[in-house]
């Protein structure tokens, strides 16, 4: 059973996509927002593993929405008519639907999730695992000006503070977040994401080369070249990690 | 010079009209001659001040020509007068003096006539270019018509089908109502305001369809100026963005208010809708700017339009028509 929220500020809107789904019994529709601040609240309590969500939305579009979760769920889309949201997904390759939804192509796009999510179990909710943790396998929505992306922690290599952002570096990407390094050292998995010193937070998995360095420190180079310091405080935490 | 010949030669000698044959016969070939060069050698295209150095040596080598094949002409038929003696030097350059004051008048009307003919050709080339680009204009800004409308339309014209099936059904024809005059549009002029606003009816009874209580509607219409002319989907396009950049960035929705008055010899027509003018006025300025060189185009400069923000939380868009030029 996949657990989804419907997003959008048409009442109409909404109940059609839930008249459609009627077709989908995998699918419970478990809630329904009309604006982004009802969705952000309904998501958090709720958990949901799917949304539908309207880019379209008074006061937050559903972009700004997503940038506001810690962790973000599935997605799929559904827009009227928008050529700038659509060069996003194009861009990134997320899944839309255009309305007046087409029912094909709504099975289409729940197919391709189901297809996703035998292959990578996304959110097989375990009951005891924390969930202000987030886990490895877990995405996040990133939104740097027009460019958006959906990353799996496991594919970021590298977080670095600048200022009162974060520079999240995946692929030949490095989008801006508003996000202290602070914060997002409290919410990441320490097994695979280590504090190497003030500015860096480095992923464990994809560390590519370890030298030693002056005072007794260490310097990593990342899969992407990137050459991060470890603090020499650092140092003796992160020969722990390893050595166990 | 046959003028002269005859004020100032009573006895027309025979020595005398040949001359005067071979002048004009020189006279004929020589300018053609510089004629053909000037049109081979593109000068009318030029600016005045590159052709005219060119122009002045083109002369001299003109009246040049002239001379030595006249003088070859006397020369061989003993033409020449016998009076003086002079040597050839002198008498080229008193000669060239004597047809250059000819030569060169002659060439500079040539000239000029041609220039001007060609600039007012220039001109006219650019106004009517200029009418194009307006005629182009008009077009894109009356086709227009969002199709985000559109087919959010569609999607709760599908929803209501179960609902509401008679609300349905008069969502469709509405909708069909605002494609249709949306398509007309760019046949017309104008079209009486009567028309449009029931365009603009249909059109904000669908958008609330969907925005249902996000949305209230107020019309304050003084039933006279139902007759008056306006540029198809202007209003339209307006009450467009009154629900696109206010109602529908409004978590609570909005109102928005559409009033036709008759005020001194203007026809005002003012859409207020529930938002902010965030510099939109600027930002999105296309529609904008052309709203209001469509109205001048068609109406004159009296015609004006205008948005600004009032009460803090309005945006209101005027229009004033002037009454008398509008038939």
């Amino acid at each position: 059973m996949i657990r989804a929220i419907i997003i959008d500020d048409e009442r109409l809107a909404r109940n059609e996509l839930k008249k459609l789904l009627l077709d989908f019994p995998e699918i419970e529709v478990i809630a329904e927002a009309a604006n982004a601040n009802e969705g952000v609240e309904k998501i958090d309590s709720l958990n949901p593993d799917l949304i539908f969500l309207d880019i379209q939305m008074p006061g937050k579009t559903g972009f700004d929405m997503l940038s506001e979760l810690e962790r973000a769920p599935n997605v799929i889309f559904t827009t009227a008519y928008d050529e700038y949201a659509l060069k996003a997904f194009e861009v990134n390759a997320l899944d839309y639907l255009l309305k007046p939804v087409e029912p094909k192509r709504l099975a289409d796009a729940l197919q391709k999730l189901q297809v996703e999510e035998d292959k990578e179990p996304l959110s097989d909710h375990p009951i005891s695992v924390n969930r202000s943790i987030l886990n490895e396998h877990d995405q996040v929505f990133v939104k740097d000006g027009e460019r958006c992306w959906f990353v799996r922690l496991s594919d970021i290599r590298l977080f670095e503070s600048v200022g009162n952002y974060a520079k999240v570096y995946f692929g030949p990407n490095k989008p801006l977040i508003l996000k202290s390094l602070n914060a997002l050292e409290e919410r990441l998995d320490e097994k695979v994401f280590f504090r190497a010193n003030r500015k860096h937070i480095v992923n464990l998995r994809l560390i590519e080369k370890i030298e030693p360095y002056f005072n007794g420190g260490l310097l990593l180079e990342m899969k992407g070249g990137e050459k991060i310091e470890v603090s020499r405080r650092q140092t003796v935490k992160f020969k722990e990690m390893m050595s166990l | 010079m046959l003028f002269f010949a005859h004020t100032f030669e009573q006895t027309v000698s025979y020595y005398y009209l040949a001359r005067i044959l071979t002048v004009i016969v020189v006279g004929i070939i020589s300018t053609h001659l510089l004629r053909a060069v000037i049109k081979k050698m593109n000068w009318l295209m030029l600016p005045i001040d590159k052709v005219l150095p060119k122009l002045f040596i083109a002369v001299i080598i003109t009246s040049i020509f002239f001379i030595l094949f006249q003088m070859g002409v006397y020369q061989v038929f003993n033409l020449s007068e016998n009076k003086r003696k002079l040597d050839f030097t002198t008498r080229l350059l008193a000669n060239m003096l004597n047809i250059g004051i000819f030569i060169i008048p002659w060439t500079l009307i040539y000239y000029f006539i041609h220039y001007i003919e060609k600039s007012s050709k220039q001109q006219l080339d650019t106004l009517k270019l200029e009418a194009l680009v307006k005629e182009l204009e008009l077009k894109t800004i009356k086709s227009h018509i969002n199709p985000h409308f559109i087919f959010n339309a569609l999607n709760s014209i599908r929803a209501l089908v179960d609902e509401n099936p008679i609300r349905a059904r008069t969502a469709i024809t509405e909708l069909s109502n605002i494609l249709r005059s949306s398509m007309q549009a760019e046949k017309l002029e104008t079209v009486t305001f009567e028309k449009e606003l029931n365009i603009v009816k249909d059109y904000l009874a669908l958008e609330h369809i969907r925005f249902e209580d996000r949305l209230q509607i107020e019309y304050d219409i003084d039933e006279d100026t139902l007759d008056q002319p306006i540029p198809p989907m202007m209003l339209q396009t307006l009450v467009e963005n009154a629900i696109k950049h206010g109602i529908s960035k409004q978590v609570n929705g909005g109102r928005v208010k559409i009033s036709s008055d008759f005020r001194d010899d203007y026809h005002e027509l003012v859409i207020q809708n529930t938002g902010f003018l965030n510099g939109a006025a600027n930002g999105d300025g296309f529609g904008l700017a052309s709203t209001k060189n469509r109205l001048m185009l068609l109406f004159g400069q009296k015609a004006n339009f205008d948005i600004r923000e009032v009460n803090g939380n309005t945006v209101e868009a005027r229009i004033t028509i002037p009454v008398s030029l509008a038939k």
